[in-house]
């Protein structure tokens, strides 16, 4: 079975992490996020994975030869001259999607974090023997997003309306889908929308069907939702494998640490919060609903409530940083100073205090 | 050169409950003039600077707090200081010269030579033998502190000018709109007994205009002098003013520090400024540690010898820490006064602020202001019995007494 992960572009929302690091490189409960989805892939047998890129695929490379030997799956780059949208990549990676089994191929938007049902999804596509199948996920504020009218029964899908005035629904596009190769004839090789266009004239012609899905989904490509993320990423890890999560007296909640991370005495970690390889956390610090990345030092009694630590950076003593504070990478925080929602550019000394939510360059 | 026989009596105006209400949320549980400053009540910095006086014979506290607010301060301080100091209360307003005119039979009990008068609310190095020195070498009633400010601040004081060689005072006003001067009134005076003639002078004149009652339209109109009873006296507008260059008043400048204290972010800069000349005047009163043994402090810092901080704690520069407060582990202390019964636990950090008596601080929590001493939300000021709960953070603010913030 094959598999395309839209990856696209530059991750803006994402900055100031994505200004060192690819978007799906980016480490999300300390495994890059494309790792996570292409781990799924090959858990439920898919052979090879196609990743529709739209610039610097070099930086990729490197990592991704890296997990196409340990995982032994076949993971090639699909680069995108200019940007074609959510549904134009599939007909630029028309050759590598069809094979000759004329088996239905997986297609993934990488930002989306949930649990990968992708075995229901098979069983689910093979039921209703229509032409696609798409994902949807309820939400308590539809008319933030695209809905996704659908019969309840079999789930056959009616249209979709944009951001509705009036509720039509409560069910959302998820972003993983399992299309047949019949898909890619009505794609053109130019900007397209998949949800727009494409699943449209599905629909019309009554061979579109939405699975509900039940477990927790998540678009982590902004801050906000990345640590909201997390905390649903990590309520799934405890009720499947706990043994992953830290224990200990000076831990609340769902915590991961790496192994090779450091804590010292009189901290309290948690809830909610992921710890990165190499990091090393010194006495009486708190730290909760947050992500520390590889080789980040938080100084001794300093606090983090809420915010995410780029790589190598030192978080200074007594320091505190709250609502969705950002640290790029190799960003140095003073002792005792305090950020409330700064966002700080790499490479950067941090010596007065942020009041109030702003970018730092 | 005066002789054993020439005694000094001092008087300290401390003002009142209605007095000073830019002093709230601070002034709400205690008279202003016992709040504590680099540790010790604002009161008892010119208390301890008039003990330098040779022949001191008496200090009164005047003011129209009620009797009992004061009592156990005066009889602990005479004890401690061993001169008698003793509060008058006015039973009512009498203006800051008629307050003094009010007690003269009891100030003259002494038969002093010489009257000082300080204001309470003056952070300053007081000068008094020597300005007392320059006083006699002048000749006149009276001699006044002053000190020379930038000319856009001036105009929020009494601004004076004098004859630069003979140091009398030429001129005075009290807050002029246009800029006449920047030497001003630091609110401290040295007179002799004819003081007492001066403002019985003015009262007598008030009384004889209210007699004519010869008023014309325009006068209607002058509410200012119409609605004054005749014992209330200015001291500045009614006494130094008319008698400005009449030979009888001089100047005496400081070059040290000065400063108000009106507001609760002043009493933070007032008390950085006493904890400083502490290092002079009275090093054993500050703390030192270096974080092994002892916590570790920086710069000026006062702990009571009641309050207990742990050696992981690091305190300073300007923090002042009073009785039975308990300061946890990993705590950092910056520019704060941190009053009685306080306990702040562990790695909470406390910049730019005042914590009031008996609140608790939780841990990993911040309560900081951004420090600018004139600003209304310069500093944070917590009143009495507030609980930051754990991780809480407070920036900015004025909390009043017995609230929980969470």
């Amino acid at each position: 079975m094959k598999a395309l992960i839209l990856v696209g572009g530059f991750g803006t929302r994402l900055r100031p992490l994505t200004l060192s690091v690819p978007k799906p490189l980016v480490e999300f409960a300390n495994k890059p996020m494309i790792l996570h989805q292409i781990e799924a892939l090959k858990a439920i047998g898919v052979t090879e994975v196609v990743l529709a890129i739209n610039y610097q695929p070099e930086i990729m490379l490197n990592f991704l030869k890296e997990f196409e030997r340990k995982l032994n799956i076949k993971i090639t780059c699909s680069r995108e001259t200019e940007p074609l949208g959510t549904a134009g990549p599939l007909a630029l990676a028309r050759e590598i999607l069809i094979d000759d089994c004329g088996e239905p191929f997986f297609v993934l938007n990488s930002d989306v974090i949930c649990d990968y049902p992708f075995e229901e999804m098979i069983r689910f596509h093979k039921s209703h023997g229509g032409e696609a199948s798409l994902t949807v996920t309820k939400v308590d504020e539809p008319s933030k997003y695209g809905v996704v009218v659908m019969e309840e029964t079999t789930g056959k899908v009616e249209k979709f309306v944009e951001k509705p005035k009036l509720f039509v629904g409560n069910k959302i596009n998820a972003g993983v889908y399992l299309l047949n190769p019949s898909v890619l004839d009505r794609i053109e090789l130019r900007p397209t929308s998949i949800e727009k266009e494409i699943f449209p004239s599905i629909a019309a012609e009554e061979k579109l069907y939405a699975m509900v899905l039940h477990g927790f989904w998540m678009d982590i490509g902004q801050p906000k939702d990345y640590i909201t993320g997390l905390r649903f990423y990590l309520d799934s890890l405890r009720k499947k494998c706990s043994s992953k999560l830290a224990v200990g007296s000076n831990v609340i909640g769902n915590v991961l640490v790496d192994e090779s991370a450091v804590i010292g005495d009189g901290c309290l970690i948690g809830p909610d919060v992921a710890i990165g390889p190499g990091c090393v956390i010194e006495a009486g610090v708190r730290l909760s609903r947050c992500t520390v990345m590889r080789g980040v030092r938080v100084k001794k009694h300093a606090c983090i409530s809420s915010g995410i630590v780029g790589w190598h950076s030192t978080v200074g003593r007594w320091a505190r940083l709250e609502n969705m504070t950002i640290l790029g990478e190799d960003v140095h925080l003073c002792d005792e100073v305090y950020s409330n929602g700064g966002i700080v550019l790499p490479h950067k000394e941090i010596k007065s205090n942020i009041l109030k939510p702003e970018i730092v360059m | 050169m005066g002789s054993s026989d020439e005694r000094v009596v001092a008087v300290i105006m401390v003002g009142g409950p209605t007095k000073g209400t830019r002093f709230r949320p601070l002034s709400l549980n205690i008279p202003k003039p016992l709040f504590p400053l680099a540790g010790q009540p604002m009161v008892h910095h010119p208390i301890s600077a008039c003990k330098r006086i040779p022949n001191l014979a008496q200090i009164y506290l005047i003011g129209f707090y009620e009797e009992r607010e004061f009592a156990l301060y005066v009889s602990s301080i005479s004890n401690e200081l061993k001169v008698p100091v003793r509060y008058l209360r006015e039973d009512k307003p009498h203006g800051s010269a008629g307050g003094l005119y009010n007690f003269r039979d009891l100030i003259m009990e002494d038969n002093p030579s010489h009257i000082f008068l300080l204001n309470c609310d003056v952070c300053c190095s007081f000068p008094l033998p020597e300005m007392l020195v320059a006083h006699r070498r002048y000749g006149g009633i009276g001699t006044i502190l002053v000190i020379k400010v930038s000319p856009e601040s001036a105009n929020e004081f009494g601004e004076l000018v004098a004859d630069p060689s003979t140091n009398e005072l030429l001129h005075y006003t009290e807050k002029p709109e246009t800029f006449v001067s920047d030497r001003i009134n630091c609110g401290v005076y040295v007179f002799t007994p004819d003081i007492f003639t001066a403002i019985q002078g003015v009262s007598s004149q008030r009384k004889e205009r209210a007699n004519l009652r010869r008023m014309s339209s325009f006068e209607a109109l002058q509410s200012a002098t119409r609605s004054l009873p005749t014992d209330f006296v200015r001291l500045d507008q009614d006494i130094l003013s008319p008698l400005a260059g009449k030979k009888q008043l001089y100047t005496y400048e400081t070059m040290d520090f000065w400063e108000q204290i009106k507001t609760p972010g002043m009493s933070l800069k007032c008390s950085a400024l006493y904890l400083a000349q502490f290092r002079f005047t009275s090093p054993h009163l500050l703390a030192t540690g270096d974080g092994a043994k002892t916590a570790a402090i920086i710069g000026d810092v006062f702990v009571h010898p009641s309050a207990k901080v742990h050696p992981t704690a690091k305190i300073g520069p300007n923090v002042s820490i009073s009785a039975n407060a308990r300061i946890g582990p990993g705590v950092r202390l910056i520019s704060c006064i941190v009053l009685d019964d306080v306990e702040v636990k562990e790695n909470a950090v406390v910049i730019h602020a005042i914590v009031g008596w008996k609140s608790s601080i939780g841990r990993w929590s911040r309560v900081q202001g951004e420090g600018d001493y004139n600003a209304k939300l310069g500093i944070t000021i917590l009143g009495e019995a507030v609980t930051v709960e754990d991780e809480v953070v407070v920036v900015n603010s004025i909390v009043l007494p017995n609230k929980t913030l969470n």
